[in-house]
């Protein structure tokens, strides 16, 4: 039934899980992007007025922290629609025929491709995306996508800490279930787990991605400890609900269960049991539970 | 504009709707639009609508890419447009129409002349002067 089954990214509760993890630091959401230069605006405002201005500022940021979807691999298309031998031999090149009704959506799209062997078969995904983007052309997409995807230079762009930049060129450039996309989002996640950098992503729409990744691989070490180092005690929580949520059959799920525990017991419970860096974890909570206990005593 | 008026309504005499391609582009650089126009119209002049594109010369994925606007094509089929020859192929081979029968014979005929020059040089160079082909 449902609980039993395998929870996926667009479930509810795991979405509410990853949209707190993600954090809403306006400064970071609103940072300027680079447009042409104007002289800023200053507006005279009371209180209240600046409360409502906050409040439509965060409005907007939800709009703009809504995650991408994840979705699996696209499986090949190789349909034949027909074929003609007698063809072979009269033609030197394909021909490629697109569908440009204005109202079908581009999913339903015909597109087929006449062989010079004479057999009328439907186009491959690539094909299909590169023909759509020559007759409907979408803004920030490029017909043959761009050489920065590929992965020896990819490592150029982890090197300047530009993961945000390529992650929406990505989406601007390649469909969710499209096999590039989901290595160059692999690849990303990868690089900021080896490095720790995890920050660089929390306050955008690409946090939800990589948690959900992170998860499933069981590499959520890193992640831990580096919430704890900067006190966000609520995420860490998050992180190991949504961890019991995907791996229900291991220790710490059951013991939670059973235990009913919350907040640092569930952290202590799940590092005893699940993770590898166990040392690096128990030094940080020690910090963290340190620094507690001088601010609240002085 | 007066002078204007007395080009832009031309009035003809019988014709009919015709779906064919028209020649646009450069010098050794072609690119066929399929129009569907009135027949007694000029090749490259004012149409009714137009229906897609071929482009002829390979681009660099080697392949000769053709737009088709089915849904608009259909209207004027029903309609009852008349489609010209190499528009009656072009839709065949893209499987709209089923296959121009001109389409096969020309294959036949490619065929056959292939293998008689294959046949007629092996004949040149064993016998001296070759039968009549």
């Amino acid at each position: 039934e449902g609980k039993t089954a395998k929870p996926s990214f667009g479930d509810e509760a795991v979405q509410s899980l990853l949209y707190k993890m993600t954090g809403l630091n306006l400064q970071k959401v609103f940072r300027p992007v680079k447009k042409e230069l104007k002289p800023p605006k200053y507006k005279l405002m009371t209180e209240a007025q600046l409360e409502e201005a906050t409040r439509k500022a965060i409005e907007e940021a939800k709009e703009k922290l809504i995650m991408p979807p994840v979705l699996k691999e696209r499986e090949p298309i190789d349909d034949v629609l027909a074929e003609d031998k007698f063809l072979e031999g009269t033609e030197t090149t394909k021909y490629v025929f697109t569908d440009l009704t204005y109202s079908i959506p581009h999913r339903e799209r015909f597109i087929v491709v006449r062989e010079p062997n004479g057999v009328l078969r439907k186009a491959t995904w690539e094909e299909r995306d590169r023909m759509i983007q020559i007759f409907f052309p979408k803004e920030g997409r490029r017909v043959i996508p761009p050489v920065l995807f590929k992965d020896e230079h990819l490592g150029t762009v982890f090197r300047q800490d530009r993961h945000e930049d390529i992650l929406n060129m990505c989406i601007a450039q390649f469909e969710p279930d499209s096999p590039d996309y989901i290595r160059v989002h692999h690849r990303t996640y990868d690089d900021i787990e080896k490095d720790a950098k995890y920050d660089l992503l929390r306050s955008t729409r690409h946090f939800g991605g990589m948690v959900w990744y992170l998860v499933n691989r069981k590499k959520t070490d890193g992640l831990l400890i580096d919430m704890i180092n900067r006190d966000l005690l609520d995420d860490a929580t998050s992180l190991i609900t949504l961890y019991h949520m995907l791996h229900p059959e291991c220790l710490s799920a059951k013991a939670a269960k059973e235990g009913k525990l919350q907040g640092v017991d569930l952290i202590k419970v799940f590092v005893k049991t699940e993770s590898q860096k166990e040392s690096y974890i128990q030094l940080a909570l020690q910090a963290y539970e340190e620094a507690m206990a001088t601010s609240t005593a002085s | 504009a007066l002078f204007a008026g007395s080009r832009l309504l031309k009035g003809y005499r019988g014709g009919h709707v015709v779906i064919r391609f028209a020649l646009g582009g450069c010098t050794n650089r072609p690119f066929f639009r399929i129009v569907a126009a009135h027949s007694r119209r000029a090749r490259d002049g004012k149409y009714l609508e137009q229906l897609g594109c071929l482009d002829p010369l390979p681009n660099a994925h080697g392949e000769r890419v053709a737009g088709l606007n089915l849904e608009r094509l259909r209207h004027w089929l029903g309609c009852g447009a008349q489609l010209s020859r190499p528009a009656e192929k072009l839709l065949g081979l893209a499987g709209f129409l089923p296959l121009h029968p001109m389409t096969v014979t020309g294959a036949e005929r490619l065929r056959r002349r292939r293998a008689q020059e294959a046949a007629a040089p092996a004949a040149d160079s064993s016998v001296g002067p070759a039968d009549a082909p």
